[in-house]
């Protein structure tokens, strides 16, 4: 008989967006937050289409150790609508138990039934009669050192128990303390399925390894929406894993192969898809390769068409390099001053000898020379 | 197109016709008081030139004469293609005509009507005003930008055209309207982040709100961090003080705390108990300790007073014999003493008889020495005397001769006559007489009374009669001669001389002389004698003499005392009588010490036996005081008993002692345990109130949810910076457009104004040596003077100066249509006003220098200034009526 549960991550609720630069009237950042408070019902909707009773969260449910009360609340509020589910609530290295021992404190006494800090590295029976056993490892310290998951090796179950690990961290040691995850830690600790957190990206290191991602994206990294995973455990046999899709907004970040004298608008247009333009959508696009002082006034132009129909858009041409052809300079004036000006910014633009910084000054003033000319003659 | 010839007809005050003929290629010059028409030819000029024949305008109406007609203007001209004559009438008939050749030999028609206004508007080589702004200058607009509108603006049109053939229009240059939209866009973005020259952040502007954005998110992150730090020093505060205040407060905790306690009291009592005892002991064997001693010190005062009482007695016979001793020692150091003085009495004696005796010869040999003295300094004396009266004597005598000198000249004067007489004996006449051979002896001639002797030459020095016996008589007379005058002044001279010391010949007056010589010696000789004899003079030697004491009366000082030996033998006889004394002295002295020191152990041995018999009778007694109390038996007894009972007290001692338990350790125990139980109450009293306080800490500030807002505090930090630096780099980027664009529009202008500033820095120079010009693009015209480095203002500056420099450029702008082939002559009608006779000397050069490629035609009222200028005079002339068509 098989036991289905949501595993999901990273909800990292009570951001503020404060790095997101918005447009007038956007309220982009006040969408944003609502949308990561709003997961926690699309969680649910997930777990009942999954038929699964139990949601295991494994760290970062909160963005900070101190959350507002609030927020707090409220999200045990969410949580505790449906009292048919359980919410397994394991902190991460955001809400670690040192730094949220208030909000451990607060969980643990005034959560409804159907919630559940997993505070203490000891094993809960997820389900008495099909002897589903879950085996949390919480995170103690920011920075913990060591594998977090090494105590599932010494966690008791009773014989012939499924057990579930629950864990935050890298399989990778970013920080060089030593703070990887073991990829083999389900073989070593007999463990039919470790839920994996820490990583806003999906990722499936192994077949009864996962790492479910953030269920609401919060960068352009992963190119997709967030999802949550629906795991079915039966007997021996491998989970079976299904993605569900979970995020409101999308972060996609496209890169834009450009060459000189390419018909920038096109290229543009090519390259975003019909049904991309939603508010719900933000975008950025990231022009590589080399254009013209023309090509990159056209391309600005284009975005700026583009723009206003998504709830973010941003062009990035730090990787777009400039070729400058002498119909350039010829459309800002084909001899007198202002070519001579011309001629000068492209020089120390060219002067290999000035520091990145300058020539990035130069090359950006010929083009704003270029773009105030231009503007000129289209008048 | 070079100007030849004008003639003017019905303008203005030349109602018949007048002609200015005769102008050559380069300068020439029109002196002539006001009034007399020069302006009027400026604009019949200028009218024939740019008013077209069927004008009708105020110029053209300007022309005409108040007697009215038709105002013409016939203007002969050479160009490259010849000669040509222009015609022009307005008004009535109006007329434009061009014809080959000059004005007397006038050619074929070239062009009327249009055409010839198309033809002379060629030959100046513009169509849009020419030169006449730009190198013509009208009376009374001497300044660069004058005239009327439409004057100025043809003029800067032609500057325009002209500067533009040298280089490139000037819009091209700089960019024109495009440059200045460039750059008043940049200037404008720039203007909203900064301000100054500095460029500083505009304040209100979106670069200072971001900087300002950003350092309030900064402190504002800042706080918040130190907020989370305290919070979770906090947490880690709470989790000791819950973990501390468990433990102390746990009942197993509290119950060994208790215990420990008891434990600790009870032992201590036990230990307190055991103490006292011991110390009670302790009381007991110092009791028997003490009476031991003092059991013991009665036997032992017993036993020392029996050993002084035998002591004493047996030391009393030996003090006896030694006082005895002493006794006899002291009387036979006297006597010893007696004999001792005696022998110095008598040594002492014969020491002074010794003494007398030989101080009595030493006075008789002095005796003996005084008349020794006496009589040797009265013989002095004498012998003084008399070598006295013998240097007086021989003094006297030496002052009778004549001296050394007398004698010199005395001498020189013999020699003088002997001279005198030589000369005049070489000089005489001389007679010899050469007797005949037949002639008989005897018979010769004769000198007075002697006979002349045969072959003898004889000296005449006077007139000499010879006697020649029969013959005759030979008168001989020599005449007068100096040799013979010489003589007698000799003679008389040596004579004197001689006469002076009373002599009669040089041989007495050596004689004399030899004895004076003597005399000095003889005088030297008693000087040197009186000196040895009396050296500091008699009277000093007599004083000598006279101080020495006068002898005795009747004795005889050398005469020696019978009884008395020699002085040496007496002085032997004194020195050993002396030994002798002292002898005698040292063994008086020495039996003095030695009866002293008989004395001193006499007395020490007389005191040391009375103490002996004092010492025996104490002795005595108090060994007969102590024997009538308590036996020697008795004593010894005492001390057994209090020996016995000290011994049981130190056994007690020890048995205590070594069972006593460590009443400092159960003390230190007892201590602790208090201490424990009394610190675990003070750290849980105030633990608590710590918990709690941490407790409403930790609540309130995670209520408020301070690393929420740190996160976004330090988010929107991240994009503070990110707007901030995203602003300096625009700001960075619009300074470096501005810069470029103005730099450019600068270089532009200067290479813009680059001919014509090379064909002006020449003629500015003969002015102000490093004086540059700077233009205006507008105008076209330079609108700064930089002199010594400083600019200044074309307005600014003196009507001289300006003036100057408008002729100047005006001929720079010649030379440039010249070079350009558009060859047009410079008039100026007064240009010159304000300068003065320096500066004017200057210009007249700069002209010059311009004339050599420009014609110029100069016209002035000012005759005296202008008389220096040089160049072509020319006259007004009158031209017959009916010449002009």
């Amino acid at each position: 008989m098989s036991f289905c549960f949501l595993h999901s991550s990273d909800l990292h609720l009570g951001r503020r967006y404060a790095n997101m630069a918005e447009a007038p009237d956007s309220n982009l950042r006040g969408r944003l937050i609502e949308a990561r408070y709003s997961v926690l019902g699309r969680l649910a909707a997930a777990a009942r289409a999954a038929g699964a009773r139990h949601i295991l969260l494994a760290g970062d449910t909160f963005d900070t150790p101190t959350p507002s009360p609030q927020l707090v609340r409220q999200t045990l509020a969410a949580m505790a609508e449906d009292p048919d589910l359980s919410w397994w609530i394991l902190p991460g290295n955001h809400d670690n138990l040192r730094e949220a021992e208030p909000l451990w404190d607060t969980i643990t006494r005034t959560a409804a039934p159907n919630i559940h800090a997993l505070t203490e590295p000891t094993p809960h029976c997820l389900d008495q009669d099909r002897n589903i056993w879950l085996l949390p490892c919480p995170v103690s310290w920011r920075a913990e050192a060591g594998d977090p998951t090494q105590a599932l090796d010494r966690m008791q179950t009773p014989e012939g128990a499924c057990r579930i690990g629950l864990a935050h961290g890298g399989i990778s040691d970013f920080t060089g303390q030593g703070a990887a995850i073991a990829p083999d830690r389900d073989r070593r600790a007999d463990l039919g399925y470790l839920a994996l957190g820490d990583w806003h990206g999906r990722m499936e290191v192994s077949a009864r390894v996962h790492y479910c991602g953030t269920p609401e994206q919060d960068r352009f990294k992963h190119n997709r929406r967030g999802v949550a995973l629906a795991v079915r455990l039966d007997g021996a046999a491998p989970p079976d894993v299904r993605e569900i899709e979970t995020g409101q907004f999308l972060w996609a970040e496209r890169v834009l192969d450009l060459t000189p004298h390419q018909d920038m608008a096109a290229a543009m247009a090519q390259m975003l898809a019909p049904d991309d333009a939603h508010r719900d959508i933000l975008l950025r696009i990231v022009a590589q390769g080399w254009a013209t002082l023309s090509d990159q006034h056209d391309l600005a132009q284009a975005a700026g068409t583009h723009a206003p129909a998504y709830g973010y858009f941003e062009l990035r041409t730090r990787d777009l390099g400039t070729q400058y052809d002498a119909g350039d300079l010829d459309e800002i004036d084909h001899a007198g001053a202002l070519r001579h000006a011309a001629q000068t910014l492209k020089s120390a633009f060219e002067d290999t000898s000035q520091s990145e910084s300058t020539r990035k000054v130069a090359a950006d003033a010929l083009a704003r020379l270029y773009a105030y000319t231009r503007e000129d003659t289209t008048r | 197109m070079k100007l030849r010839a004008i003639t003017v007809e019905n303008i203005r005050r030349f109602s018949n016709p007048v002609t200015l003929g005769g102008m050559t290629d380069g300068l020439n010059v029109l002196r002539e008081p006001n009034e007399h028409g020069k302006s009027t030819l400026f604009d019949a000029l200028q009218a024939a030139f740019f008013e077209r024949h069927t004008a009708k305008g105020k110029a053209v109406q300007a022309l005409r004469p108040h007697a009215g007609g038709a105002p013409s203007v016939r203007i002969e001209l050479e160009t490259a293609e010849g000669t040509f004559t222009i015609f022009k009438r307005w008004l009535s008939k109006p007329q434009a005509s061009v014809h080959q050749g000059t004005m007397a030999a006038q050619g074929p028609l070239v062009a009327q009507a249009d055409a010839a206004e198309d033809w002379i508007a060629r030959s100046l080589g513009t169509d849009q005003g020419g030169p006449a702004g730009l190198i013509w200058v009208r009376q009374g607009l001497t300044a660069l930008e004058a005239g009327s509108k439409p004057e100025r603006e043809a003029a800067q049109a032609a500057r325009r055209d002209l500067i533009s053939s040298f280089t490139e229009q000037v819009e091209a240059m700089t960019g024109g309207r495009r440059m200045d939209q460039a750059l008043a866009r940049t200037q404008e973005e720039l203007a909203r982040f900064a301000t100054g020259r500095n460029r500083n952040p505009r304040k209100g502007g979106p670069w200072q709100e971001a900087i300002d954005q950003r350092a309030a998110l900064h402190a504002s992150a800042t706080d918040l961090r130190a907020t989370v730090a305290q919070l979770h020093d906090a947490l880690d505060r709470r989790t000791r003080v819950r973990r501390d205040l468990a433990e102390l407060d746990a009942p197993e905790a509290r119950t060994a705390r208790t215990a420990r306690l008891d434990s600790a009291t009870l032992a201590c009592q036990v230990a307190e108990t055991h103490a006292q005892d011991l110390a009670n002991e302790r009381s007991r064997l110092e009791a028997a300790e003490l009476a031991l001693r003092h059991a013991r010190a009665q036997r032992d005062a017993h036993h020392d007073l029996q050993a002084e009482a035998d002591t004493a007695n047996a030391a009393l016979p030996e003090a006896e014999t030694l006082a005895q001793s002493a006794r006899m020692a002291h009387a036979s150091a006297r006597t010893e003493g007696a004999g001792a003085q005696a022998t110095l009495d008598q040594a002492q004696t014969g020491f002074d008889q010794a003494n007398a005796r030989r101080e009595r010869a030493a006075m008789a040999q002095a005796a003996r020495h005084g008349a020794d003295r006496r009589a040797d300094l009265a013989r002095r004396l004498e012998a003084a005397n008399q070598a006295r009266t013998r240097m007086e004597n021989a003094r006297a005598q030496a002052a009778s001769g004549p001296d050394a000198k007398a004698m010199r000249e005395i001498d020189q004067l013999a020699q003088d006559l002997a001279q005198a007489r030589a000369l005049q004996a070489a000089h005489a006449v001389q007679i010899t007489w050469v007797p005949m051979p037949e002639r008989p002896d005897g018979g010769g001639p004769r000198i007075g009374d002697q006979a002349m002797s045969a072959d003898v030459p004889y000296a005449v020095s006077g007139r000499t009669d010879v006697d020649l016996g029969a013959i005759g008589r030979l008168s001989v007379s020599p005449g007068d001669r100096p040799a013979d005058r010489a003589v007698p002044q000799a003679q008389a001279a040596f004579a004197a001389a001689l006469s002076r010391w009373g002599v009669k010949d040089g041989e007495a007056a050596h004689r004399l002389h030899g004895a004076r010589v003597q005399a000095e010696r003889d005088e030297s000789e008693a000087r040197a004698v009186l000196e040895s004899l009396a050296p500091e003079g008699i009277e000093a030697l007599r004083a000598a003499l006279a101080a020495l004491p006068a002898p005795e009366d009747g004795t005889d000082p050398a005469a020696p005392e019978p009884d008395l030996p020699p002085l040496a033998e007496l002085e032997a006889r004194v020195t050993e009588a002396r030994a002798r004394l002292m002898e005698a002295q040292r063994h008086r002295d020495l039996c003095a010490e030695r009866l002293a020191e008989a004395r001193d152990d006499q007395t020490r041995h007389d005191s040391a036996l009375e103490a002996a018999r004092a010492r025996a009778a104490r002795a005595s007694a108090a060994l007969s005081r102590k024997s009538a109390h308590t036996s020697a038996a008795d004593l010894e007894a005492a001390v057994q008993t209090a020996q016995t009972a000290q011994t049981d007290a130190h056994a007690r001692v020890a048995e205590k002692t070594r069972t006593a338990p460590d009443l400092n350790a159960a003390r230190a125990a007892l201590a602790r345990a208090r201490a424990v139980v009394e610190t675990a109450s003070a750290e849980i009293a105030h633990l608590r109130p710590e918990l709690a306080a941490l407790d409403e800490r930790i609540g309130r500030a995670s209520g408020e949810a301070v690393e929420e807002r740190l996160a976004e505090t330090e988010e929107a930090l991240a994009r503070a910076r990110d707007k901030e630096d995203r602003i300096a780099h625009e700001v960075a980027v619009l300074i470096c457009l501005n810069d470029a664009l103005e730099d450019a529009r600068q270089h532009a202008r200067e290479e813009y104004f680059a001919p014509v500033a090379a064909e002006l820095r020449p003629l500015l120079h003969l002015l102000w040596p490093d004086a540059e010009l700077q233009w205006a693009q507008d105008t076209l015209l330079p609108d700064t003077l930089i002199r010594n480095g400083q600019p200044e203002q074309m307005a600014a500056l003196s009507g001289g100066t300006q003036e100057q420099l408008a002729l100047l450029v005006r001929l720079a702008f010649a030379r440039m249509l010249a070079r350009k082939g558009r060859i047009a002559p410079v008039i100026l009608d007064d240009a010159l006003v304000y300068t003065d006779d320096d500066r004017i000397e200057r210009m007249f050069d700069a002209l010059h220098r311009q004339a050599a490629d420009v014609q110029i035609l100069v016209l002035t009222c000012r005759q005296r200034a202008f008389r220096d200028l040089g160049g072509q005079v020319l006259h007004l002339h009158t031209t017959p009526h009916g010449d002009l068509p």
